[in-house]
């Protein structure tokens, strides 16, 4: 049994007006990996890919062991598989999609159903037709987390919720990381929702992941340090510093490899530190992607 | 295991569009009704609404089940579901002309035996109504496929366009065919050369179409 529960390694797909550029991820067992990115960064694509959905033009793509697009149909007995783009049939009822799944998924928890017709507020006798987009939404999380997969890929489940229909689905992921067996990949641009329930943290943009971590090492590393900055001082370039803004006497650093030393040199080249502040996710998510893009352009 | 999902999936579909089967059927029944009364009238209506049940059930079910599968976003449900492409493509033909099939055989049935039992028709009009009944279910094969592999309201909607006025045009040119118009009268039914061209190729035109859609679809490379 492999140790990671998926595994993509050098993976390319080209469209006319976009391409996935060598794309490498690999999500543990029994852990949540956020993948963040901007609309059109590629999130969708990467996800499609590695449920077989998509066939990537070259590279690597394991998902629980399995090779794919080959094996796909092995693979997608233990993966629970959401997207945003994702209806249920409007004529039928919650029941019915109930009963279809349960009657492929040998695994189908009929209590746990039941717990979670209760807890998201549905009726099985509801029609998906007359479901809320919230409604919706948790018919459909039901539905995949019922099956118990060994595997959750979530692409945008909690995009046009509002906050207690996101926060109720957040709580009910976390529950279900207490099998510890249980891997998830949930892709998003809200970064709120991310960092509330992943371990790791992927960024992609345009088509490449520009940075890939533990969460806590993210928001461990990166900082914003404000400082000011006497006429006639000019701020050393330190490794560690990916972005400085200066506005008269006023400058504002931004690092990605945090260390109390750099806030040491910029005092030795007569700069001085009014702060060190931590940064969001989001935060960190713009500062990323604007770097890469520099980076890419320069 | 994979295959009771492809049944599973058949199963889904004959849920979901048991209702225009069944209307079908109901409006089938009500065409051959008003035929078997007898007299010209009763005749010209009565066929023409019975053609009209199964030109538009040939219409209607490719874009109910399939076209609206993907337009209404229903499609990355099933296909996250532990199917292959291929074998959605075969749990949706399956489904698709099972569906067509159903009623389109009661009616055929029920029609030949008004004409064979109750002598509704001399025999003779056995043949040509073979060859007219095989039209709908040629001109769903072609529409079926044509929305599976052109995955788009686009392709359908042109496909069952195609079919739709075509239908008109080849009835007309087949009574312009003496083998088929010179026999009908006949008290018994005379598969003639030419019928039996033509109704072999209406019916070579399935295994084709559908044989077409598996190979197209097995080339595809992005499904979503």
């Amino acid at each position: 049994m492999t140790d990671f529960a998926i595994e993509l390694s050098g993976v390319e797909k080209k469209y006319r007006f976009f391409s996935l550029d060598h794309i490498d991820l690999k999500v543990p067992q029994g852990q949540i990996m956020g993948l963040i990115g901007p609309n059109g960064a590629g999130k969708s694509t990467t996800i499609r890919i590695l449920m077989g959905l998509v066939h990537q033009d070259s590279g690597d793509v394991r998902v629980l062991g399995h090779q794919m697009p080959a094996e796909q149909v092995a693979a997608k007995w233990d993966v629970g598989f959401a997207s945003e783009d994702m209806r249920l049939y409007d004529s039928m009822t919650v029941g019915w999609h109930m009963s279809f799944i349960q009657s492929i998924f040998p695994g189908w928890d009929t209590a746990y159903a039941q717990l979670l017709l209760k807890r998201f507020g549905l009726r099985a006798e509801q029609k998906i037709k007359g479901l809320s987009h919230g409604q919706r939404v948790k018919a459909t999380l039901l539905l995949v987390l019922a099956r118990k997969p060994k595997l959750l890929v979530l692409d945008e489940p909690t995009t046009g919720l509002d906050p207690v229909a996101r926060h109720e689905i957040l709580r009910e992921l976390t529950n279900v990381m207490a099998d510890e067996g249980r891997s998830i990949l949930f892709s998003s641009h809200n970064t709120q929702d991310v960092e509330q329930i992943s371990d790791q943290i992927t960024f992609i943009d345009r088509g490449r992941i520009i940075d890939s971590m533990d969460k806590e090492l993210y928001l461990d590393r990166w900082r914003r340090l404000r400082l000011e900055v006497p006429l006639g001082i000019k701020l050393p370039v330190l490794p560690g510093i990916i972005d400085v803004i200066q506005d008269g006497r006023l400058a504002v650093a931004t690092a990605n490899a945090f260390d109390p030393d750099l806030a040491m040199a910029y005092e030795s080249s007569g700069a001085h530190v009014h702060s060190v502040e931590n940064m969001t996710l989001e935060e960190i998510f713009v500062a990323n992607v604007e770097h890469s893009r520099e980076e890419v352009g320069a | 295991m994979t295959g009771s999902v492809v049944g599973h999936l058949i199963m889904k579909d004959w849920q979901i569009h048991r209702v225009p089967i069944l209307v079908t059927m109901a409006a089938g029944a009500v065409a051959l009704g008003i035929f078997q009364r007898g007299g010209e009238t009763a005749f010209v209506v009565g066929s023409v609404w019975f053609f009209v049940a199964l030109i538009v059930i040939a219409s209607i079910l490719p874009i109910f089940a399939i076209v609206n599968e993907r337009k209404k976003q229903n499609l990355p449900l099933v296909m996250s579901l532990p199917v292959s492409t291929m074998q959605y493509t075969t749990a949706k033909l399956v489904s698709t002309v099972g569906m067509f099939l159903a009623p389109w055989l009661t009616l055929m049935i029920a029609a030949l035996v008004l004409i064979e039992v109750r002598g509704i028709l001399p025999h003779g009009t056995i043949p040509i109504t073979l060859i007219l009944l095989m039209l709908p279910l040629v001109g769903f094969c072609f529409i079926a496929g044509t929305a599976l592999v052109g995955e788009s309201e686009g392709w359908g909607t042109a496909a069952t366009v195609v079919c739709n006025s075509s239908y008109g045009l080849v009835w007309y040119f087949m009574t312009k065919i003496p083998a088929l118009m010179d026999t009908w009268k006949s008290p018994v039914a005379i598969w003639s050369p030419t019928a039996m061209a033509i109704f072999g190729g209406e019916l070579a035109f399935l295994p084709l179409m559908l044989g077409l859609t598996f190979y197209l679809q097995s080339r595809k490379r992005d499904f979503i």
